[in-house]
């Protein structure tokens, strides 16, 4: 076994240059880019998280809009059937009503009509009795006979008044 | 047996001297290890992407691997702070004990294993020594002296043996432990020099991956002693 000094100051000498060599050119770009890259690496984590997150939040609010919208389509569906069905009962209504009215006038028009029918009716029967009674009162009829038939005439035509 | 005496470093092996300091085999090595080890950090850290190829794959294995390694001994805050010092003598150690597989080292002038010798893991000890006690007195301040009087000051001297046993253990162990394996290498060479030293490299792959493991480790245990709380 061999000790030189000289050996062993330039062990000394050597480390502490290639430490300081293999420290700038080595250790601490590598130990930096490497430490970048972690953070790099966790920060695009925390932000891939947020994003999934947010567009979690966003689906969540969407699902919900649809609902409501679905919602309120159904309601507009709806209020719009009522006021149809309402339209429809009220326009039944009015034709029902409508067609009373011109029930009525007709039967009016009828009763006007038979009334009317009726009047020439008695007045043609009067006549026709006056010109019956005029041929049998020239011949036999007796002035009481006439009287009688007359008012018998009569009474019979307010009867079918 | 040329070889062997070569690899027990018994020869003077000075090649030339910087600043007045000798400059041997064994610091040749240690250069183009470093030399290799800034390359590949340069390549990775220079085209990083976030989708990593092969070889960042590699890098971001290793320091995460040590990162949480270091973690579950030092906890992952104290891991943090000490990891360039651990990493480095982690990657240092391996890389130096990985030189010694390759053919040639040992024999080859201005080749040879850095931790094959005491000299440097002393060296690299020394170093985690000072830095446990600075991590020590860094986190817990005096408190960290205190210690070396506990439970009673009588121990004062044991304690402090304590300390100084520490970095001799962790050279002693990883010098012998590659010096051994690279002996055992160059016999196995010497005497039949084509295929009988392959299952010694093959194991010196793993060894010098446990060893630079258990260096680390030991390390890292030091200073989470010494920066431990209520200790």
């Amino acid at each position: 076994m061999e000790f030189t000094w000289y050996e062993f100051t330039w062990a000394i000498i050597n480390f502490l240059v290639i430490l300081a060599i293999l420290y700038k050119f080595f250790y601490n770009p590598v130990i930096k880019f490497l430490d970048n890259r972690s953070d790099e690496i966790r920060r695009n984590i925390t932000e891939a998280e947020q994003a999934r997150a947010e567009a979690e939040a966003m689906l969540e609010d969407y699902r919900n809009k649809l609902a409501g919208a679905r919602q309120e389509a159904q309601e507009i569906v709806a209020r719009a059937t009522r006021v149809g069905e309402e339209a429809r009962a009220a326009l039944l209504e009015q034709s029902r009503a409508e067609a009373a009215t011109l029930l009525e006038k007709a039967h009016q028009e009828i009763q006007r009509e038979r009334d009317e029918a009726l009047k020439a009716l008695r007045q043609e029967v009067a006549t026709l009795a006056v010109m019956v009674a005029e041929k049998i009162l020239g011949r036999t009829v007796a002035k009481e006979d006439h009287i009688k038939m007359v008012d018998q005439f009569l009474d019979e035509v307010g009867e079918v008044h | 047996m040329k070889g062997v005496r070569e690899v027990e470093g018994h020869t003077s092996d000075i090649l030339f001297k910087i600043f007045g300091l000798p400059v041997t085999s064994h610091v040749t090595t240690m250069w183009a290890i470093m030399a290799v080890l800034f390359i590949l950090g340069l390549v990775v850290s220079r085209n990083l992407q976030k989708v990593p190829g092969r070889l960042q794959s590699l890098a971001e294995f290793t320091i995460e691997g040590l990162l949480n390694f270091f973690g579950g001994i030092l906890g992952p805050e104290k891991a943090r702070r000490y990891f360039p010092f651990l990493a480095t003598f982690f990657l240092f150690i391996l890389f130096s004990n990985w030189s010694g597989i390759f053919p040639g080292a040992g024999h080859l002038k201005g080749f040879k294993p850095p931790t094959s010798t005491w000299s440097v893991t002393i060296g690299l000890a020394i170093v985690v020594f000072v830095l446990v006690q600075v991590a020590g007195i860094r986190e817990k301040g005096l408190g960290y002296l205190a210690h070396f009087i506990k439970p009673i000051p009588l121990l004062l001297p044991l304690n402090i043996i304590e300390e100084l046993v520490k970095p001799l253990s962790l050279s002693l162990r990883l010098y012998g432990n590659i010096f051994g394996e690279e002996t055992v290498a160059a016999v196995l060479f010497s005497l039949a020099p084509y295929f009988s030293p392959i299952p010694m490299q093959i194991l010196g792959i793993l060894f010098g991956f446990i060893q630079a493991l258990v260096f680390t480790t030991l390390a890292a245990i030091y200073i989470s002693t010494a920066t431990a709380e209520g200790h």
